[in-house]
């Protein structure tokens, strides 16, 4: 516990690499393309394109609002997938300085996710549009959303130390967790109402994280239906979760990934 | 003040890394256990330097020096034995490890000395310094990518020993950009020492180590083969190896 503590600060001291290694990625991430930084909010709406030509006939009747509620799943999903996905390969792609100068290692995984953060801040602009241009007002309950977006981020953190650290022993884990995430996806409710699940399947959606999580987001921005206890308790809980089996993995792994990677 | 007592660090060989799954599972169904070899990069060894000392490390490849840099600096945590190391210590450790192409050399400043553990006030005094020692202010906002490697090493060299440290470790780069700014880096290190820095300092060139060294320890198979006078060490030294 001490020792976990003494880590945290020393992560800490190291906040000024935290915020350059994002601001590195954020940079460079777009430089080469003509359109550059325009690419994160261009990207989900691309995407809102593609789901609402192939599913609106479907389920546009059922769901009210559909390309705000397409957009929220969209955004929601790529901040914790995008996240989660690139910080499987922290450890492995900075080896190089790992393996040569000390630093707190999980600030690596920590600084990915948190560039996705960024990245997720600026995607609002586009979501605000399609929200407001799908006659939709924005509720109340936007000021709960800070507290939605810390959950993800926490649950994400802890994803991204658990891949991450498993991820140096065996190869396979960053290859798992991308067909894993697929199928997650698909799982979340992002272009589908729940409803047209199955009741055995609707009642699993509670272990789904994702889904709390989006169902929050949707609920804090434009359909006050979705902003339940319920959803507060559970995601809250399954963020603590994944960020302490995150924090154990890596802490107990963090002097000996050297020898591996 | 640097101390290790008993310092022993332990690489456990895997025989044949399996890194995937496929590889565990066939070896399960063949009945074969991971052999597990273990290899002591560095065995017993004891060594106090203090404050303004410089020791020189040298042994054939794989001997351990790099090895026993990074016990000191911290990214090895020893199997046995306690290391003691006070104050700042600066690597220039293949110094341009933590610098990314696409940015520019003033952001690749920042970069690389908060990797150092630099807060961002430490960096905003430093950075004119850096940049004039390394000769470099009219590209300093060109991307590294189209630096050449003598001035990608320049600027790393600056920054890292504008660190102001109490403890330089230098692993094998002293030869530094074109030969003006050798003699300069060279001259920079001499001031360390007279400012009372402690250096570390492995390399194969016995004239720079005697130079630059109080002592000198020759490691072998990871243990103290001989630790003493620089003459007297490099000269056993390369007699052994002739």
């Amino acid at each position: 516990m001490v020792n976990s503590l003494e880590e945290a600060r020393e992560i800490f001291r190291y906040r000024e690499l935290l915020r350059n290694l994002v601001s590195r990625d954020i940079k460079t991430r777009y430089k080469r393309s003509a359109l550059g930084f325009l690419w994160v909010m261009l990207d989900p709406l691309l995407m809102l394109l593609i789901f609402y030509v192939i599913f609106a006939g479907l389920f546009g009747k059922s769901v009210g609002k559909y390309s705000a509620y397409v957009m929220t799943g969209i955004i929601m999903w790529q901040f914790f997938s995008q996240g989660t996905k690139v910080a499987s390969l922290a450890f492995i792609k900075n080896r190089n300085l790992i393996n040569k100068i000390y630093l707190p290692k999980a600030i690596f995984p920590l600084s990915v996710v948190a560039s996705s953060l960024v990245h997720f801040i600026f995607s609002l602009v586009p979501l605000f549009i399609i929200i407001l241009s799908s006659g939709a007002g924005l509720s109340l309950n936007l000021v709960m959303l800070p507290y939605v977006v810390s959950m993800v981020f926490i649950f994400s953190l802890g994803i991204a130390l658990t891949v991450s650290t498993l991820a140096v022993f065996f190869h396979d884990i960053t290859y798992i967790y991308d067909v894993l995430l697929m199928g997650w996806m698909y799982l979340s409710a992002i272009f589908y109402p729940v409803s047209i699940l199955p009741p055995h399947l609707q009642f699993l959606m509670a272990f789904n994280p994702l889904y709390h999580y989006i169902s929050l987001f949707r609920g804090s921005l434009y359909d006050t239906s979705q902003f339940t206890m319920e959803h507060i308790i559970l995601g809250s809980v399954f963020a603590l979760l994944s960020f302490f089996i995150g924090w154990m993995i890596y802490f107990r792994n963090r002097d000996s990934l050297l020898f591996y990677l | 003040m640097i101390a290790l007592q008993d310092v022993s660090v332990r690489y456990r060989l895997i025989r044949e890394r399996r890194r995937t799954f496929q590889a565990h599972v066939i070896a399960y169904i063949k009945g074969r256990r991971i052999e597990k070899e273990t290899l002591w990069a560095l065995r017993h060894i004891s060594l106090d330097l203090r404050k303004g000392e410089a020791i020189g490390i040298i042994g054939p490849n794989g001997a351990g020096k790099s090895t026993l840099l990074k016990v000191i600096s911290g990214v090895i945590k020893p199997a046995e034995g306690t290391v003691i190391a006070n104050g700042k210590i600066a690597p220039l450790i293949e110094l341009a490890a933590g610098f990314d192409d696409e940015l520019t050399g003033r952001e690749n400043i920042f970069l690389n000395a908060s990797i150092l553990g630099f807060s961002r006030k430490q960096i905003e005094d430093r950075v004119s310094s850096i940049v004039a020692f390394s000769e470099l202010t009219d590209f300093i906002d060109t991307p590294l990518k189209h630096y050449s490697s003598g001035m990608v090493a320049r600027l790393a060299f600056s920054v890292a020993t504008e660190a102001n440290p109490d403890t330089l470790i230098i692993d094998e780069v002293l030869a530094v950009g074109d030969v003006r700014f050798k003699q300069k880096s060279k001259e920079r290190i001499s001031e360390f020492k007279d400012r009372g820095v402690t250096i570390l300092f492995v390399s194969h060139d016995m004239e720079q180590i005697r130079n630059l060294c109080d002592k000198v320890l020759w490691l072998d198979h990871g243990k103290v083969k001989m630790l003493g006078e620089p003459s007297q060490v490099t000269e056993a030294y390369l007699s052994s190896s002739s």
